[in-house]
């Protein structure tokens, strides 16, 4: 492999373009119009347009990135995740086209990506399953034979979409007079956003855990999974956080939780990465909940505690090596690792994305941070994609430890010019049930739904007469104080002065 | 140069003079002595009561500000975004009257304090810039300077008077 075409934009573009000089492979990126100075595309060797800046005309455009592929004589093709990175039409015809595709099998794609299909493998490999229908709803079932089964799982119930993913066609129903409607929204949702509108319903437990296994699996059936990640910490079923190991899981449970995740994959003849995602009871008991057939957004914790490259992993397995890793030290964590997702959002006007020019950018760094980014200052972040910036990573030697290397880093932590995420973990990590690891999937959105909730960063008297007095300083200073650190160089300044971002955010500052 | 600073759902008055070395900023007539310095466009670095003196502990404070879409401003500290908005000066090129350099300036006390020095006398020409009266407040002298051009008309102050914030000190024509 010399050459592999990143399908993908933003962090994990990077991510994967990292990985890919770092062995000798040269790193090709597709973009799309809004695209062109993004980080991703700067950092790679070649770079193919492929059309506009909405999704549907460009990073989901298969055509187009085949034929980019085949411009640059790439031999591989790595998804990352989200985009196409889950849909099997896609794995095959980047087999079809001869390349190599960077991740499972387009069959193990079609049958994780089934949730009813993975949900009897699942049962099929004697993992247990959360209750639910085995099969989608019957589109033109009778009312009276939806409340039945309905009655039979017991409520609370969920209505889940089959090509579900991230929240989407999904619905929680309380009480049965809830029920159809429930439904009929779900499918509705689920055929607009997956284009299927198959249904499955499945008990909702109570204050369960998110918890995940990450694997790897060769080209020679040996599957290998690793310490588990928690994903409890999520808005509106989003992970906003996540670390390993999980504070809930003795290594008696870590062992169990492991070998039904190898069994699943096993079962599937899963190859390359995969995550398996477990909902944990507060007793311990678990039940398989997904696949995920594809790198995970929050891999960086793993490999922080593991000290393996899962990308380069990813790289290795398809073209053809052995995965001859020690399977007892992928399940001893060394130290402890959290995520902290930064979103281009302003959490104090309930989460609403927040586009814009990135003014001033600068990440933290020091012992054991970790800041996978995928802008710079000037970028434009846009409306069309996923708005995560960037994925604060904090290793140290424990806990407690690592969330106080988390709170420092985030401290250190500037974004000027759009608001983001950062004061909302600033106040997470400082709260008792976080730090004593006392929580579930529903943890944080009954927190934030608190009728009183306040701004999440208050300024005290200190902040805000500072905050004062460099406003005024600002208005009356910015164009004759000497930089302080010397004249801008390097040729992204130059654009940001070319276009003015100094003179504009001036002109603001003095109106 | 004086600023009213809107934030947290009041007005804070703030004066800025040019110190030799530095910048004193009264703040609803606290005055501090603030050592600056530039780190970006957007970006400063404030030591705020750093000398050696009656001020209190010398805080750090890096303050990154970008305008919000509807004219205000957010000044971040740390994790702290405060979003405030900053009113026209006052004592200074007033907006919405005179157009720069013409019309009467009134040059006025940025913070309470003692005159120690008035440097010019009436009829005298003074660069924009150029400082004016040496006014003392909390151990440290201050200079006030001329916003513009001009011809010293009136002065309403003289050595070693006692002033309050904004008092004026005199009119340049």
């Amino acid at each position: 492999m010399k050459k592999i075409l990143i399908a993908n934009r933003g962090e994990i573009a990077v991510r994967i373009g990292r990985a890919c000089r770092e062995m000798g492979i040269s790193p090709v990126a597709v973009y799309s119009e809004c695209d062109r100075t993004a980080l991703h595309v700067r950092l790679a060797d070649e770079a193919y347009a492929i059309g506009g800046s909405a999704p549907r005309d460009s990073y989901l455009r298969i055509d187009r990135i085949l034929e980019a592929a085949k411009k640059s004589g790439a031999d591989a093709v790595h998804p990352g995740y989200g985009f196409l990175a889950e849909q099997a039409s896609f794995a095959r015809a980047v087999e079809d086209a001869g390349l190599t595709f960077i991740g499972p099998t387009p069959d193990a794609i079609a049958v994780m990506g089934n949730k009813t299909a993975a949900r009897a493998a699942a049962v099929r490999a004697r993992v247990p399953v959360v209750p639910g229908t085995p099969d989608p709803v019957p589109p033109a079932i009778a009312d009276s034979q939806l409340q039945e089964i309905a009655r039979s799982i017991g409520y609370p119930v969920l209505v889940k979409a089959v090509a579900g993913g991230g929240g989407k066609g999904m619905r929680t129903v309380l009480h049965p007079e809830d029920l159809v409607g429930a439904v009929r929204a779900a499918r509705s949702e689920a055929d607009a956003a997956f284009g299927d509108a198959a249904v499955y319903l499945e008990r909702r437990l109570t204050r369960p855990r998110h918890i995940e296994v990450q694997l790897l699996g060769d080209q020679f059936g040996t599957v290998l999974p690793f310490v588990e990640r928690e994903c409890s910490i999520q808005r509106r079923h989003q992970k906003v956080v996540e670390e390993t190991p999980s504070a809930a899981v003795t290594p008696a449970l870590r062992q169990s939780l492991a070998a039904a995740a190898a069994t699943v994959a096993r079962a599937v003849g899963y190859t390359n990465a995969g995550t398996v995602e477990f909902l944990v009871e507060p007793g311990g008991e678990f039940f398989f909940l997904e696949m995920n057939t594809r790198l995970q957004v929050e891999h960086p914790i793993t490999e922080m505690v593991t000290g393996i490259d899962l990308v380069q992993w990813q790289i290795r397995i398809a073209r053809g090596e052995r995965l001859d890793l020690d399977p007892d030290a992928l399940l001893t964590p060394r130290g402890h690792a959290i995520e902290c997702r930064i979103y281009a959002e302003d959490p104090d006007n309930h989460f609403l994305p927040s586009p814009g020019r990135i003014l001033v950018l600068r990440a933290p760094a020091g012992p054991g941070i970790r800041d996978d980014s995928g802008v710079t200052a000037g970028f434009d972040v846009p409306i069309f994609y996923d708005p995560m910036l960037s994925k604060l990573v904090a290793w140290a030697e424990d806990r407690p430890r690592a969330i106080a290397r988390a709170r420092r880093a985030l401290g250190e932590y500037v974004v000027g010019g759009i608001k983001t995420t950062l004061p909302f973990f600033a106040w997470l990590l400082d709260q008792p049930e976080f730090a004593a690891g006392r929580f579930h999937t529903t943890y944080l959105d009954e927190l934030l739904a608190s009728p009183d909730r306040k701004p999440f960063a208050q300024p005290g008297p200190g902040i805000e007469d500072a905050a004062v007095m460099a406003a005024a300083l600002q208005a009356m200073m910015a164009p004759d104080v000497p930089p302080l650190f010397g004249a801008a160089s390097g040729r992204w300044k130059d654009r940001a002065r070319l276009e003015g971002v100094e003179g504009l955010a001036a002109r603001a500052v003095r109106r | 140069m004086q600023y009213d600073v809107e934030t947290g759902g009041r007005v804070r008055h703030v004066a800025v003079t040019r110190t030799g070395d530095g910048f004193a900023v009264s703040v609803d007539g606290r005055l501090h002595q603030v050592d600056l310095a530039r780190v970006d466009a957007h970006t400063l670095s404030l030591i705020v009561d750093s000398r050696p003196g009656p001020f209190g502990p010398g805080s750090v404070y890096e303050a990154t500000t970008a305008p919000e879409t509807d004219g205000r401003l957010v000044v971040t500290i740390g994790t702290v975004p405060v979003t405030l908005r900053l009113n026209g000066r006052r004592g200074g090129r007033r907006q919405g009257g005179a157009a720069p350099g013409s019309g009467p300036l009134r040059i006025t006390a940025p913070m309470p304090g003692k005159v120690v020095r008035v440097l010019v006398k009436a009829g005298d020409a003074v660069l924009a810039r150029q400082p004016v009266v040496v006014v003392e407040a909390m151990k440290m002298e201050n200079e006030v300077r001329a916003d513009r051009d001009g011809t010293v008309a009136e002065i309403h102050t003289r050595d070693g008077m006692s002033v309050e914030a904004g008092a004026l000190l005199m009119i340049i024509q």
